[in-house]
Parts: C-alpha cells; structure tokens; sequence
C-alpha cells in the first residue's frame, strides 16, 4: 500500500523501523466502564510503563491531560481511540448495556492537535447490520481524513457482538481484516485466533497486523505469533493487574525486538 | 497534568492557585426549569453570591450577556457557561415545580465553546446523563466529545457533569454508576466534574481518585438545614474534592451571601462545621429532637455516656431516650435532650453553674457543693449528681456527639435568638 511520508514517519513511532515489530498497551476500555484494575490512576500506569511499550493507546481526554508522560524519543508513542462504544459493559457492570451504541469520540484532526501517532478506531462485527453499517461508513470518512492529513489509522477489530459464535468467529476476523483493509486501514488490531487464521491475514495483509492479548503471551505463544506473520502484540488492560506483569511485559519486549 | 496554556489561565480563574479550590455557584435554574423565586431574583442574588466571596458562577448564555457586569474585574468571579439544554425537572418526580410536564427526555446543545469564550466565559458546563437509555447516553457522549474537541481548539476548561437518572439506576448501583462516569467524562476530555456526592467519604474518595481530573460536588435539592448542605461540603473536601458548585442551597437560602461565604469558610479556609455554625463561638446552639426521625437505638446515649465518662452504658448518658407504648400500634422514642432552659443555672445558689462565652453550660466544680438544687430544678429531670458532682448537657464543649453520631438526625442543633443570648 503506497502510504505517505507523514504517515510512515509516524508509523515509526510505534512500529519500529529497525525490525518492522511492534508492543501496544491499550488503556481504553476505561472511557466505557470506568477505570479497571491497574489503570485507576493512569498518571501512575503511564509512568510505570511507557518505557517498555512502543505505544500506548489512550482515549483524547487522557492524552490531553497526561501528553507529558508519553511520546518523544524515549517513550511510548501515544495513539488515540476516536470512538466509543458501550459493547463491553457485560452484565458484571454496574448498567449492562441493553442496546449495542457507538459513537465517535474524536477525528483525525483533533488526534494530530492531541500529538498522537495514529487514531484508532474500533469495527465491530455481530451487532447486526445498522451499527455495522454505520461503522464501517465512519472508519471509511476517517481513513479519507487521515489520508488528508498524514496521520496512520489503525483499525481495531472486535468480533463480540451476539452473532459471533464459534463457528463463524475465525471467519468473521478474517471478514473484518478484509473490510477494514478496502476501507484504507494502515494497520490492524486482531483479536487473538489460531495461528493458521494469523498467518493466512499475514500473508493477504499488505499493512502490520498486530495482535491483541489479555495477557502477556508465553515466549512460545509469541514466536508463533510472530512466525505467523503478525507485527507485534497490543496488551489489553486485563493483562496488567497479573503478578510479575513489569518482568514478563519485560521479556516480551526483548523477545519482540531481538 | 498538562494541557493547553488558554486552559491553565483559565482553570485558574476558577480553582484558587493557593489551594487549588474553587467554590462555585449555579445559577442557571431558569434555563431549564420552572421561574421559581430564586430564578425570577437572580439579579439580588447574584449581587450576594458575588459578595459572599464566591470564586466562580455558572449561567446561561443569555443570563451572562444580560447580567455580565458580575463577571468584570480581577475579584469576581469567573464566568462559567452552560452550553447545553435539558429537560429532566420536567419530566415528573423530581422536586421541583413544574409548570408544563414533559414526557421524552431532550438534551440539546445550545452554545459552542466559541460563543462561550466569545463572551469571557472561563469554561463552559454540560450534562453528561448515564442510565436513562443506551441511545440517549450514546447522544450524550457525542455531544460530550464534540465540546472536547471544540474546547481543545480554543483552550476553554470543559467541565462535564455526569448524572445518574433512570430506571436501572438504583440506591444499589448508584454509587458505582457515578464512580464510573466520573472516569469516563474523564477519558472523554473533562478538565473537571461537577458531580453529585455519593454519601460517604469512601467511595467518594475512590471516585475522585480515579477521576483524576479536579472535581467539584454538587448540592443537589435544597437541604432542610445549612448544616446539612454544609456537612456535604466538608465531608466531599475531606475525600479530596477540590470544591463545590452549589445551585438551590445558595440560591434559594435566605441569605445567599452568608451561605457562600460559610462554604468559603469551608473549602478555602479550612474550617469545620461546628467552627462555621458558631457552635463554640459567638452564636449559640440548643439541641433539638426530631422524634419523627428517632428509632430508638439509643446509640445517642452510649456515645454521651462514653464521651464523657470513657465508660460503657446509659447510664451516665446526659440525655435520653423516651420510649411509648400503645396497645396494638408501633412504639414510638423520642430524644430527650437539654433545651438550655437555664433553670438549673438559676436554681444554683453558688453561681457554680453558668453559661459560658461560648454557649454551654460551665461548672465551676471548686464552687460546687454537691446540695442538688440543680438536680430537683430540671424539668426533664436529665441532670443527676455522681461522685457528688452534678452531670449535665454541655454540649460536649461545643461538638455535640450525639448529633454527629445519630445517622438519622433524630436530633439537631438550631440557634438561640440573639434576643436571648446570656453571655456571662
């Protein structure tokens, strides 16, 4: 994919250019069901870990408030969530939702005013046609304004909705990569699947895709990921609170970037 | 924490860069419920709230073109604006008159961050409503981050004030529902809440800590008594919030600028309660029962006995409870407490007994001779002599324990009249 030059420049920011391998932290399932354990203070989260991940994803209001702990040489690239939606608020929530809703949080030229590296939006897949239907039709305006403006989309794939079942679950991966591919994603997030359905993405994707893992992934699980074809792993806030999450985080950074 | 430069200035005509503290007021009532007295006034008690020291107001568009004059100069306060438009005081249940009923809940935005900053606003205030719908609080995170996004361009604070309404928002769930969109109105680009308190220090605390943005509580419906509002104040402060914005408490107090300046008292000077009321100082104090309101625990009496004699029982309790019994219908208790009638301090030959420059009864234990005049002179027989030493009401030198104590208010402290201060 021919892409510009804004937009490789800060794609190196949280891909490294030297080993084309990337490690994420997401930290923005907080904007739907309010702080989770290890991110009750992110000023606290952002400075424990913005030394180990290439770039951390954080919701506008966040950035905002915390740009000085990420971004710049030395520290993880922060990317921005544009969208919001309450697709995670299960019944352990405090309100379940009862109607799947997404709604745009912020666009590309309000990512770059913030100082991120890229916007990344989330597609949902199984929520029935309008909500995809509208999704699709906003992450395909966003690409268009991140094309104008150089900024690198990345598009979070998230196959959770109720018609997701396990039958149809690799398959609908593999629909929602293809998708946000003709939409004009310059990366993807995918939720973790065999590794026949990574390397078979791999091979057809012709921008990184990165993987996203509740927990920190053995070496072994990783290789294989990595073997694969994947770019790099995206950590999810559930994977913070585990025992020893600084020194396997650690570990999988090195494996990562060997 | 940092954001754009036109912010910083801004929050800080807001929050005092001493303390970093703001005491708010809304009035902005009258956009979007009934012309109540404190709506139709507003004039006369903008000039109080301005006068009582408040460090910020909050209004409607239109009330701050036409009464802008309150927002000139270094000293007044900062303009905030509220952008938005909601009809939730109509739609029934709540405690407020309502003129024409609405069925549909609405929000709409009504001003842009420009428009505010336009007219010298330093932040503009909007709803954010979880609960009443999944597609309602979609509209409503919309809007929320569209403002953001506006406010960012221009560098003007957005304050975000979350609110729990809705059939699956419970006395249960309550609590967590506002813990969590304090977070969220965070993520979503608030540089500060204004929120409701959610009852106790704790999970207030946990709320503002995970907000990580500064937060304000607000005073909801008008509180029967200062001290309640009050009490509100000191304990959300207590649990690190950095202020209030307090609406019909102030505005529909019957006098604005004391309120103001006793919250004031409060957040900025870091006084308590009791110091505020004159309790200790120069207004006076006398117990009060609410029967209505009393159980019968008598936890009142433990925590009397135990202030004063460190001892456990009711025995030494310098107040009671006074329990009747009805063939065929529910008991019913009362407080039984000291009403400063003075009559023990008259009946004392000595002069042992007087009421102090502070407003309790003080004994002079050297002048005391233990001959029980005091004792026979209660109406309410609640003075009795142990160890040859009268034991009455003083009103634990000015912090009754049994008012802090009693969860159900069954007794309150009102003021003396002036008229019949005795300051010795």
């Amino acid at each position: 994919m021919n892409i510009n030059v804004g937009k490789n420049i800060r794609m190196s920011d949280f891909i490294d250019s030297k080993d084309n391998r990337s490690m994420l932290l997401d930290l923005t399932v907080t904007s739907s069901i309010g702080a989770q354990p290890g991110t009750e203070n992110i000023s606290e989260t952002l400075k424990q870990y913005n030394t180990i991940f290439d770039g951390i994803i954080l919701n506008p209001g966040q950035l905002e408030h915390h740009a000085n702990l990420v971004g710049g040489k030395l520290r993880a690239a922060p990317l921005v969530r544009v969208d919001w939606t309450n697709a995670y608020r299960d019944k352990e929530f405090c309100l379940p939702a009862a109607t799947v809703k997404r709604v745009s949080l912020s666009d590309g030229a309000d990512a770059l005013t913030l100082g991120a590296s890229a916007a990344v939006a989330t597609f949902l897949l199984g929520f029935g046609e309008d909500l995809e239907s509208e999704n699709i039709k906003s992450i395909s305006l966003l690409a268009r304004e991140c094309y104008r403006l150089s900024l690198p989309l990345v598009v979070d794939i998230r196959p959770i909705g109720g018609n997701i079942s396990a039958d149809n679950y690799t398959g609908s991966i593999k629909l929602g990569a293809s998708f946000m591919m003709e939409a004009g994603a310059d990366a993807l997030i995918l939720p973790e699947c065999e590794p026949e359905t990574c390397k078979l993405i791999g091979m057809w994707a012709t921008v990184p895709v990165i993987m996203r893992c509740d927990e920190v992934p053995t070496s072994e699980k990783a290789q294989r990921m990595l073997e694969a074809g994947m770019t790099g792993i995206v950590l999810s806030e559930k994977s913070l609170p585990v025992p020893g999450f600084d020194g396997k985080a650690t570990a999988l950074r090195s494996l990562l970037h060997q | 924490m940092i954001i754009s430069s036109g912010k910083t200035v801004r929050l800080n005509r807001i929050f005092n860069p001493n303390d970093g503290r703001a005491v708010c007021v809304a009035a902005d009532h009258g956009w979007m419920s009934d012309p109540t007295p404190n709506v139709l006034e507003l004039r006369r008690i903008l000039e109080q709230v301005v006068l009582g020291g408040a460090d910020a107001v909050l209004v409607s568009y239109g009330t701050a073109l036409r009464m802008g004059n309150f927002f000139h100069g270094k000293n007044s306060p900062a303009l905030l604006i509220r952008a938005d438009w909601m009809n939730m005081p109509r739609l029934g249940g709540s405690n407020v008159s309502n003129i024409l009923p609405a069925v549909n809940f609405k929000k709409q935005a009504t001003s842009t961050a420009k428009d505010a900053l336009l007219v010298g606003a330093s932040a503009i205030t909007i709803y954010y409503f979880i609960g009443y719908s999944d597609e309602f609080e979609a509209i409503n995170i919309e809007q929320a981050a569209t403002f953001a996004k506006e406010c960012r361009k221009v560098g003007l604070p957005l304050i975000i004030e979350p609110m729990a309404v809705g059939a699956p928002v419970t006395g249960v769930n309550i609590t967590e529902i506002l813990i969590a969109s304090a977070r969220i109105a965070a993520e979503i680009g608030a540089d500060a809440l204004k929120i409701p308190y959610t009852n106790d220090v704790m999970s207030f605390k946990k709320l503002v800590d995970e907000a990580g943005v500064p937060v304000l509580v607000l005073g909801g419906a008008k509180s029967d008594e200062p001290r309640d509002a009050l009490e509100l104040v000191d304990e959300a402060i207590r649990a690190g919030a950095s202020g209030v914005v307090f609406g019909r408490n102030v505005t529909k107090a019957r006098n604005p600028r004391g309120m103001v300046s006793d919250i004031c008292a409060l957040v900025h000077g870091n006084k308590t309660v009791n110091q505020i009321l004159g309790i200790g100082a120069k207004k006076r104090g006398r117990l009060r029962p609410v029967a209505a309101n009393c159980t019968g625990c008598q936890m009142c009496e433990f925590v009397c006995t135990h202030y004063h004699s460190s001892e456990y029982g009711q025995e030494k309790s310098r107040l009671r409870i006074e329990f009747k019994y009805k063939p065929n219908e529910p008991h019913t208790s009362k407080p039984i407490v000291c009403p400063l009638c003075e009559k023990c301090v008259e009946a004392c030959k000595e002069g042992a007994l007087t009421i102090g420059a502070e407003g309790y009864l003080v004994l002079e234990k050297e002048r005391c001779n233990a001959c029980g005049d005091c004792v026979d002179a209660c109406p309410l027989h609640l003075v009795f002599l142990d160890d040859d030493k009268p034991i009455l009401c003083d009103l634990c030198e000015g912090n009754p324990q049994c008012i802090l104590w009693c969860k159900q208010r069954a007794i309150v402290l009102t003021e003396i009249k002036e008229s019949k201060q005795h300051v010795s």
